[in-house]
């Protein structure tokens, strides 16, 4: 019965999916647009960090291969987070309109269709993520630092468990907006800034913000963590159960907070 | 099929403690709580096709959203054929077709029969079955011309046929519709209407309405539930609201004469039936209830001062005549 269920939902969630690129696929010049333009934003944010880094060689003893391999696995983890749920993280604009009544009026999950709403492949992204892991690693196996057999799989798994946890912080968000209603704000400090934040190896901020990273918010499991063992061998394999760990945790208190959220749904006047 | 007991709903409004608080009243905000809607109970039969109104604010919105499971009340509950649609909001949906006039529930930027294959599988339809149902939708509500156009490029007329065709697709046994018919011309008006009509009749669905147009209360409904500030003021039939309301008619008629005209407001100044409104010129105009007298006798009696050369009737609007109903409505603040 259970696996009945999930077998439908992700049937379900292929044919929205599906009809929302349709959707999207209107209007070709803004899609195409739209994700060269994100793609170029992204890698001249990696441009000026490597200038940096070329400039000091490292930072606090990560070369620029390794810093690359933070980058690129955030990239990826993200650009996954963001295409399979990219209307989680626009839930104000549900909330402030009162569009949200119209998906409540389905027999499906709420979330499931807001998930499939205005989907948008981030094709720029997911290249550009992809492109600085293989030179990344690439160096990196010149070095001999990493197997590369082991290493690529790995490191796809480890951004899916990234894009799991930017999820599940996008959700506990996102449900704060049934109490808040407006939450750009608290997007830019629970998304965009720790995004900004993990960047860079977590070594350089101080005792307190490098708490804030690993256990309230934590995001140093998207990229810093796992790289500890695959690149940095300064941890070992259990570093990754505890990232999957951290995930399945954030996941559960962003459902959590969302399933009690949904029941103060507010709605507008019409 | 649908039953609502007891229903409460109250918004918490943050508002300012004084009006000058200065910087105190950005950080110290108190909550006011509103009450949207205050003890409604009704039971609504399989079969029956029910008129809500009242006026804006009145809460018809927010008790329409506790009913299609949109909203949580805050204490009471509802009923859709027997599904608590709060506690079981997927499995209440499956049977509930709803349709909002305001907004529309199609995908924007596909043709309309791209939304119906979503829909279908949603609500789990065989393809087949889907077909068949587009079909006989397209026979009432002439979808054909339009099926394949993006939704974003319809008249208004045309994309409330198609969300109702939308809303009815699954073929949900209970049906609610929030001002179906606003902004609609003549002719789409007398569409929706004569649709709604027939999937009442032909197939038993409930339908429950919303309207600010007396004419969809006339023209469809069996019964009737006024709400105001809340609360439930009224619930029965058609007729029975009309004589609580008397439902006043205003009648202006021009004589040929000026002195006609003045022989005829001493009159109704004592008529029993038509009571004189106002006299300009040769006009004037009188107010009578149109639930004791005839329109045709009003004139005849009007007549009988001289020889009419016009006359108008206007019936009161029935939001104004719901208000005259409850004196005391205080102006809701919007």
């Amino acid at each position: 019965m259970m696996i009945r269920d999930v077998k439908d939902m992700v049937k379900m969630y292929k044919l929205l999916i599906r009809f929302s690129i349709r959707s999207r696929m209107q209007y070709r010049f803004n899609f195409w647009t739209g994700s060269f333009i994100a793609a170029f934003i992204a890698f001249m944010e990696f441009a000026l960090l490597a200038v940096i880094l070329s400039r000091f060689g490292t930072i606090q003893g990560w070369s620029i291969a390794e810093s690359a391999y933070l980058y690129s696995v955030l990239t990826l983890s993200k650009s996954i987070y963001r295409t399979f749920a990219s209307d989680v993280h626009h839930l104000e604009q549900y909330l402030v309109s009162g569009n949200l009544d119209g998906l409540l009026l389905r027999p499906l999950p709420v979330l499931l269709v807001l998930m499939t709403q205005n989907v948008s492949i981030r094709f720029g992204e997911l290249l550009l993520g992809f492109g600085m892991l293989a030179y990344s690693l690439g160096i990196l196996a010149g070095k001999g630092q990493i197997e590369l057999w082991s290493a690529i799989p790995l490191t796809l798994l480890i951004s899916l468990n990234g894009a799991l946890l930017l999820f599940g912080i996008a959700l506990a968000t996102a449900a704060t907006g049934f109490w808040l209603t407006r939450i750009s704000m608290l997007q830019n400090l629970t998304e965009d800034a720790t995004h900004t934040a993990i960047r860079y190896p977590l070594t350089i901020f101080p005792g307190w913000l490098k708490g804030v990273l690993t256990i309230g918010l934590p995001v140093a499991f998207v990229n810093y963590m796992p790289a500890l063992y695959i690149v940095r061998g300064e941890a070992g394999p259990w570093i990754l159960a505890l990232s999957a760990a951290a995930s399945a945790a954030v996941v559960g208190a962003g459902a959590l907070l969302w399933r009690t959220g949904m029941s103060r749904y507010q709605s507008t006047g019409s | 099929m649908i039953e609502a007991s007891h229903l409460y709903k109250t918004f918490r409004v943050r508002a300012p403690k004084q009006p000058n608080g200065g910087i105190r009243s950005f950080l110290r905000l108190d909550s006011i709580d509103k009450e949207a809607v205050r003890d409604v109970s009704f039971s609504i039969n399989k079969g029956e096709f029910t008129g809500f109104i009242g006026p804006n604010g009145a809460g018809k919105s927010t008790t329409i959203k506790m009913l299609s499971g949109i909203l949580h009340p805050t204490s009471g509950e509802v009923r859709l054929g027997g599904i608590n649609p709060h506690r079981k909001r997927k499995e209440a949906a499956r049977s509930l077709g709803v349709l909002f006039g305001q907004r529309s529930q199609l995908w924007w930027d596909l043709p309309l029969k791209d939304s119906f294959e979503v829909l279908g599988a949603m609500y789990r339809m065989e393809e087949r079955q889907r077909h068949k149902r587009v079909a006989e939708l397209n026979d009432l509500l002439h979808l054909g011309e339009f099926l394949d156009t993006p939704v974003r490029k319809l008249s208004l007329g045309q994309r409330m046929r198609g969300d109702l065709a939308a809303a009815l697709l699954h073929e949900p046994s209970i049906l609610i519709l929030d001002e179906p018919t606003i902004g609609l011309d003549a002719s789409a008006k007398r569409d929706i209407r004569s649709l709604l009509r027939s999937i009442n009749k032909e197939l038993g669905t409930t339908i429950m309405l919303t309207t600010h147009d007396m004419d969809d209360i006339e023209q469809l409904c069996s019964r009737v539930i006024v709400i105001t500030e809340g609360s439930l003021h009224y619930d029965g039939p058609l007729e029975g609201l009309r004589s609580k309301i008397g439902m006043p008619a205003l009648i202006e008629v021009t004589y040929r004469t000026l002195e006609q005209a003045e022989k005829a407001w001493t009159h109704v100044q004592s008529s029993s039936s038509a009571d004189g409104k106002q006299l300009q010129e040769r006009t004037i105009t009188v107010e009578c209830s149109l639930e004791q007298y005839r329109f045709m006798d009003i004139l005849r009696e009007l007549e009988a001062f001289g020889e009419l050369e016009d006359a108008r009737m206007r019936e009161a609007d029935f939001d104004e005549a719901v208000h005259l109903l409850y004196p005391d409505l205080k102006q809701i603040k919007a």
